[in-house]
């Protein structure tokens, strides 16, 4: 049972995807049913191996491919806090996207690399070594082409284009790191520190920087992300899971596996590669706002929102320490939740109103209420509001600045909530508070739409309301500091 | 698990109520119900209030974990903001018009309130935070309810402000509990003067809550918004919402401190500067709101002193405050000659007891707050009674000549003996409480020195309001610092681009700077460029390596 559990986990989503891709495209009901079981069974199994895993459970499964090269899943405490993030948004966005598409064309390829893309955040979240890592990794850039260029027209593939351009230099690099390190240190699993004694702090710094450009591209770091607000000619529900859960938090991830299990924090410090980092970090989340601010479109102010708001993620990993990586940990979800909703909303705006640039947005409040108080929550979370989700992130990252002696972080953070504030709360004075176009009308009579963002929404409320309960995402993010990292 | 909470619910229940009832307008159809429930609101806290504010409770579960309990100044600043919400609610109920904007009116209402009330009985810094947004982010609504380009003008003022306070403040209590290592308001307090960013972090504190206090120079909201606002708004602004600045002064600042002594000099400026600029004002709301200013100022000056009158003296003048701005929708409404003289003698005596006549709740207020402040600073009091005077006489004149609305309301003599009640807790309540809030003996206000202290200065007060109606006196927009001292080019840089996009690149070297990040933006999206420049990055990296080893 230790052995299939996490290959199980894995199943859940790719074989969903491989019957998906030869089913016709009319067999909708089919193909609903198949994506929503594999969702739901997978949500079912990870909540049970969540109480396990709180009592000090693993799950390991390995195939070896190679002399040296052994494909490893282990379920750990981080793994399940970003594989629960990621089915469970999976899950909510799917019920989305069958709504979202109804019975548009090209809908079983659709599906299928979405079950696809799933299948390998799960694995990276579940990777157990530096090579399966890297495995899932280049399986996420792949499955993940074909989504944005799923419309087929000039701009989609001209982003799609684009989002190779950077991610196959990026995985090129991350290679290099891989086989640089795993050359001097042999296989590195992320249970056992490897010994780095072999080479020496150039090299090191330079492994380093190599592992951060590669899993950066996809994080979103400045100046690697110009592929990210880009890829925003992608449909709605690509947009919600690339920002929310798939790629940019599978960079998210693996800045922190590389800091924490590859390298270790105490290495990261003194390398001297620590400050550095989270400069790059605070650079990436003004620049990634004062950009925002510069938008006129919904999604593409959203899509820089990303960028500043993923390398909170980033930062608290740089820090390293026990408060900031809390907060850093926590923002994977948090910043998944608030992020997930707005994009839904915005695909609603889209949908139901045909409203994609800010100033259609006047008057929508009363129109579509639900949606707009959606989009409400997630924004004033975003920006830090008490005691939503975003708040408990930003709470956590400036107590570890001070304590990792680094007080010039709360000016970022700080600048950050300016900034924040100056791109959203425009926004929502234009959905409450001015007249309503003549002619613009919509609604959001489209439960499939509407209902997954107020449950992501409601969960936006409820994780920072009940951050101090041992089942929030908060409480998960000690339990891994506390056991993993801690001192 | 742990239990989901332990000790009394009634602090609790006192929260959750307005709560409850903010969330009732929601549903359309009982709107005007909710409107209707508006004085209810807060009688759960005054009745709590009045027991003495007995019981604590911790819900270990809830945010990071809420504490709530109230101390005695929190517990007598709690009823006075009780009292007067409950008061300016039913002006509310009754002169509002009905329709979506009163529901959204009523929710925001009774979240600001709740948030007004948690700042009293929070014991953790996170609840009190929280509770401290809430009144100040909410009250938003309350200033810009009218929707007029003067309402959304003093509020986008009053929201960059309010912000700014917000972010300070967080900042502030960041250091402190970063050194507590704990989230309660007594540790953190306490961990200030270790902390290595101690300094900064009380000068925060003092930013963050100087601005909802309408501390100089951060004032500039108060003389915008409280004309702007709708007049039930207006009184809660002025006579409790103000308060929250000060009783988090009271909770956090540590007691030696170097910023005491700038808390004092900014106060005596306050209290001073903006009395004499409240003659530059005809709306006697706005008379009204430096009168504020001023009086906060005084209040400042006694949080710097350490007095032990503070919450004594605050709660006074909330009450009177409160019943001063209702006293001018009162008379907006009056209909007879007979009803403006009623409104015109009900603010008299409220005035005289705020400008300090000796025997009235006023006079007390000023003898139990010059307890151990020292000679200079007791003299400043005194002194400060003259520019009260003439700054309240003043608003006399002024409310004297505002026209009335020929609107009329059907419960005008209810609403005017609830304000008149209002008004006379004002001047009776520190005689309750004076055994218990200073250490002076009864029969000290009555004696003849005393009394000659706080006449002479009320006397010269008159003498220069005589010389002051000669005089021609200029008509200042509101907002001095704002509309005069940088000039109008820094003012778009004040206030957040709410509103109109593009206001804040209206500086070319920003537009610039703006430019330049869309060109490098478009630059790296040249995928070639793009490219190349990460490979080159790597392989620069690797020659760099090559070369060291």
């Amino acid at each position: 049972m230790t052995t299939a559990l996490p290959v199980l986990l894995l199943m859940t989503s790719l074989l969903p995807a491989g019957v998906t891709f030869f089913l016709a495209q009319d067999s909708h009901a089919l193909r609903n049913a198949l994506q929503l079981g594999g969702a739901v069974l997978k949500l079912a199994l990870i909540i049970w191996m969540l109480f396990a895993v709180a009592d000090g459970a693993a799950y390991e499964a390995e195939f070896p491919l190679a002399p040296g090269l052994v494909v490893l899943l282990r379920v750990d405490a981080l793994a399940l806090l970003f594989i629960s993030l990621s089915a469970t948004l999976w899950f909510l966005t799917t019920i989305y996207a069958i709504a979202y598409f109804g019975t548009k064309a090209e809908l079983s390829r659709f599906f299928g690399f979405f079950s696809l893309c799933v299948a390998a955040t799960t694995g990276l979240a579940l990777s157990g070594s530096l090579i399966s890592f890297f495995i899932f990794f280049e399986l996420l850039t792949l499955s993940t082409w074909p989504l944005v260029a799923h419309k087929q027209d000039k701009p989609s593939l001209r982003a799609a284009r684009v989002y190779f351009a950077y991610a196959l230099p990026g995985s090129a690099a991350l290679l290099w790191a891989i086989i640089w390190l795993e050359s001097a240190t042999g296989p590195v699993l992320f249970t056992e520190p490897p010994d780095l004694s072999g080479l020496d702090p150039a090299a090191l710094r330079a492994i380093f920087a190599l592992f951060i450009i590669g899993v950066g591209v996809k994080a979103g770091l400045v100046p690697l992300h110009g592929w990210l607000p880009a890829a925003m000619a992608a449909p709605a529900p690509v947009s919600a899971l690339l920002h929310a859960v798939a790629v940019v938090k599978a960079g998210a991830f693996g800045v922190v596996r590389v800091v924490y299990d590859v390298f270790g924090a105490e290495n990261m410090t003194a390398l001297g590669v620590g400050v550095p980092l989270a400069i790059v970090a605070s650079f990436t989340i003004i620049w990634g706002s004062v950009r925002a601010l510069q938008q006129d479109e919904i999604k593409k102010r959203l899509a820089f929102s990303t960028v500043s708001q993923v390398s909170y993620i980033v930062l608290g990993a740089a820090l390293a320490s026990p408060l900031a990586m809390i907060g850093g940990l926590v923002h994977l979800i948090h910043q998944g939740l608030m992020k997930i909703t707005l994009f839904f909303c915005a695909g609603i705006f889209d949908e139901r109103a045909g409203v994609k640039r800010i100033d259609g947005l006047n008057g929508m409040g009363a129109q579509m209420p639900w949606t707009s108080a959606c989009f409400s929550i997630g924004a004033l979370g975003m920006i830090g509001l008490p005691p939503l989700a975003g708040f408990v992130s930003k709470f956590y990252l400036g107590l570890g600045a001070l304590e990792a002696g680094a007080p010039w972080v709360l000016a970022v953070l700080l600048a950050s909530t300016f900034l924040n504030a100056a791109y959203f709360l425009p926004i929502l004075y234009r959905l409450w508070f001015l007249p309503l176009a003549s002619g613009a009308k919509g609604d959001d009579r489209a439960p499939g739409l509407v209902v997954p963002a107020v449950v992501t929404a409601a969960a936006t409320v409820g994780v920072g309301m009940l951050a101090a309960s041992p089942i929030s995402p908060l409480g998960w993010a000690t339990l891994i500091v506390t056991q993993g990292y801690g001192p | 698990m742990n239990a989901l909470y332990s000790g009394s619910l009634a602090p609790f229940a006192v929260l959750l109520w307005p709560l409850l009832i903010g969330v009732v307008p929601v549903v359309p159809r009982w709107r005007d119900t909710a409107l209707r429930l508006l004085p209810l609101a807060p009688l759960p806290a005054l009745a709590f209030a009045m027991a003495g504010a007995p019981g604590a409770v911790v819900f270990p579960d809830l945010m990071l974990g809420v504490e709530l309990a109230a101390g005695p100044d929190s517990a007598l600043l709690l009823g006075m903001t009780a009292l007067v919400w409950a008061v300016a609610g039913w002006y509310g109920a009754q002169t509002m018009a009905r329709g979506r904007e009163a529901g959204i009116f009523t929710g925001f209402w009774c979240l600001t309130l709740a948030g007004n009330l948690g700042v009293y009985l929070a014991a953790d810094i996170i609840t009190f935070y929280v509770a401290f947004a809430a009144v100040s982010l909410a009250a938003w609504f309350l200033v810009v309810h009218d929707r007029t380009k003067a309402a959304l003008g003093a509020g986008r003022v009053y929201i960059t402000l309010a912000v700014l306070g917000e972010a300070a403040l967080l900042t502030g209590l960041m250091i402190g509990a970063a050194q507590a290592e704990d989230l309660q308001i007594a540790t953190v307090r306490a961990a200030f003067t270790d902390a290595p960013l101690g300094p900064l972090g009380v000068g925060l504190l003092i930013a963050g809550f100087g601005i909802k206090a309408g501390m100089v120079p951060l004032h500039v909201w108060l003389p915008l918004a409280h004309p702007a606002a709708p007049v039930a708004g207006s009184a809660v602004l002025s006579g409790a919402i103000v308060k929250a600045g000060l009783i988090g002064m009271l909770l956090l600042l540590p007691e030696a401190t170097g910023w005491r002594m700038v808390l004092v000099v900014l106060g005596l400026l306050g209290a001073f500067g903006a009395a004499l600029w409240g003659l530059t004002q005809r709306n006697p709301k706005a008379v009204l709101a430096y009168s504020t200013v001023s009086q906060m100022g005084l209040l400042l000056v006694l949080v710097g002193a350490g007095s032990q009158g503070v919450a004594y003296f605050a709660l006074h003048h909330g009450m009177a405050k409160g019943a001063l701005f209702l006293c001018v929708g009162m008379m907006m409404l009056a209909t007879s000659p007979l009803q403006r003289r009623a409104v015109l003698g009900l603010a008299g005596s409220a005035v005289l007891s705020v400008a300090g006549l000796p025997l009235t709740g006023g006079a007390l207020a000023k003898l139990a707050a010059k307890e151990g402040v020292g000679d200079m600073l007791s003299l400043a009091l005194t002194l400060s009674s003259v520019t009260t005077t003439l700054v309240l006489g003043w608003f006399l004149f002024r409310l004297a000549d505002l026209p009335a609305k020929p609107a009329q309301i059907p419960q005008w003599r209810g609403l005017f003996a609830a304000i008149a009640g209002l008004a006379a807790l004002a001047l009776a309540l520190p005689w309750l409480l004076w055994p218990g809030a200073v250490a002076l003996p009864r029969g000290y206000p009555f004696q003849p020195a005393t009394m000659l202290e706080g006449l002479w200065p009320m006397l010269l007060g008159l003498v220069a309001l005589a010389l002051a109606r000669r005089l021609a006196l200029p008509d200042y927009p509101p907002g001095d610092v704002l509309v005069f001292l940088p000039t109008q080019k820094l003012r778009p840089v004040l206030q957040l681009p709410v509103g109109r996009q593009g206001r804040l690149y209206r500086k070319r070297p920003v537009l610039r700077l703006l430019l330049m990040c869309k060109l490098a933006e478009r630059w790296l999206l040249h995928w070639p460029i793009a490219g190349s420049a990460l490979m080159g990055a790597a392989l620069a990296f690797a020659a760099m390596v090559w070369f060291a080893v």
